[in-house]
């Protein structure tokens, strides 16, 4: 049992802020990234012995996505069974803008704040893409393992998701400064 | 129209093209206007989202949660009988298995009475890992901030009741970092920072007291290493393994002594 806690710490804990980041980037909650985090590190312990010699990075990533789709879907049924009349497809935008920081707007010009802000208000399917493959650094055999579609797949969403940050990028750039940089 | 290359000429980008593709998708950017700028997009987005966005780490609370929830997860696998393998573990009459849990439930009872023990009977080491994941949290590791240790052994002085030894270990890999002033067993203790690789090890000191030192031990997933040098005792706290801690504990016993002798 040791000898699993050990090699468990050697080879998957130093993965830990990776999916912790990870876990950030899909989640609009702050709160809840701590429990999937824990849960998926949990879940990784229990299924350690399994893992023979494939990318323990990309492993970890995609047991933390998992926890990050599990958690959402209970969440959400526990939001709609109290008030499922009254649920109006308008609330999905007043939730994401109520969830962003609200001092966005004090630190609008920031750079990096609205570089993460427009990174947030990508489709899902296309910030995970581009968060593995700029942030983490990781191939498209691995971005494909972890989110589980195939490679064809992993390179028209990144191709989405770097034009449609580029877009954002600029109309806000330029809502701005008035300037095209 | 999007050109029909583009997406090679993303993966050429982001290091997913054979040196003979390679060549290929760079004659086609020469005279592709188009894919010239996105080569040059790609690298802007690339460079924003690297250096803008700070790289997270996962806060020092977490982390600590995380090792014990795997204590407990293997606190709860540690007693179950493994002695037989799960195959011949069917064909084994019914009173081996009986036997096989009643023996398991008096080695859980034992281990948890040697777990539970030291914290009925020591509230020390409670204090001592309550400290240590206290300095873990912002700001709160280190009062005065330096890897000499002439500025750290004085610092002590004005701070704390006592004055432990203090060194730079870094070239055996613990860097000094620092120290501060813990309230410990009724005393304002001296606490020694340092740094090993990703980790933090607290050296706690304090008067030696009547009562004997504690042994050696792990609790909430971060090991205690006690010794006792001169009228002082020592404890190192981390989350390192074993071997780590025992290295510095080391160091630091053998500096004392060729203190004592000097």
């Amino acid at each position: 049992m040791d000898d699993k806690r050990g090699r468990f710490e050697a080879e998957v804990l130093p993965h830990l802020n990776a999916a912790y980041r990870f876990a950030r980037w899909l989640s609009h909650s702050p709160g809840d990234v701590d429990d999937v985090v824990q849960e998926a590190l949990l879940r990784a312990f229990r299924g350690f012995d399994a893992l023979r010699g494939s990318d323990v990075k990309a492993w970890l990533l995609a047991i933390v996505r998992n926890c990050h789709a599990t958690a959402l879907k209970q969440q959400q049924r526990r939001a709609f069974v109290p008030l499922p009349e009254e649920h109006d497809p308008r609330d999905g935008y007043a939730m994401i803008a109520a969830t962003t920081d609200p001092e966005s707007a004090s630190i609008r010009r920031d750079d990096a704040r609205s570089l993460e802000r427009l990174l947030s208000a990508l489709p899902e399917e296309h910030r995970e893409v581009l968060v593995l493959r700029e942030i983490e650094d990781l191939d498209y055999r691995a971005i494909a393992t972890i989110t589980n579609v195939p490679i064809g797949t992993v390179m028209s969403r990144l191709a989405r998701a770097r034009a449609g940050l580029k877009a954002r990028w600029l109309t806000e750039v330029e809502g701005e400064r008035r300037g095209v940089r | 129209m999007e050109c029909a290359e583009s997406l090679r000429v993303q993966a050429y980008f982001d290091g997913e093209v054979d040196a003979l593709s390679a060549a290929d998708i760079e004659r086609h950017v020469e005279h592709c206007a188009e894919c010239r700028a996105l080569l040059q997009d790609l690298e802007q987005t690339r460079t924003a989202i690297r250096r803008d966005l700070t790289p997270g780490r996962a806060p020092p609370e977490l982390h600590a949660r995380i090792r014990q929830a795997l204590d407990q997860e293997t606190a709860v696998n540690t007693p179950r009988p493994n002695r037989w393998g799960r195959t011949t573990w069917r064909t084994q009459p019914f009173w081996v298995g009986a036997l096989g849990g009643i023996g398991s439930a008096a080695v859980a009872a034992t281990l948890a009475f040697l777990v539970l023990s030291p914290s009925i009977t020591n509230p020390l080491l409670d204090d001592l890992v309550a400290a240590h994941v206290r300095s873990l949290m912002p700001s709160h590791l280190t009062d005065v901030v330096s890897t000499d240790r002439h500025t750290v052994k004085p610092w002590f002085a004005g701070h704390t009741d006592v004055s432990p030894v203090v060194a730079d270990f870094a070239q055996q890999g613990y860097r000094l970092i620092g120290g501060r002033a813990d309230y410990l067993d009724h005393q304002r203790s001296a606490v020694v920072v340092y740094q090993h690789g990703a980790h933090v090890i607290n050296v706690f000191s304090w008067s030696a007291s009547r009562g004997a030192l504690p042994g050696n031990t792990t609790r909430g997933g971060y090991h205690l290493a006690f010794w006792k040098a001169g009228d002082l005792e020592y404890c190192a706290v981390s989350d390192t393994g074993w071997d780590e801690l025992l290295g510095l504990a080391r160091l630091l016993r053998d500096l004392s002594s060729r203190d004592d002798r000097e």
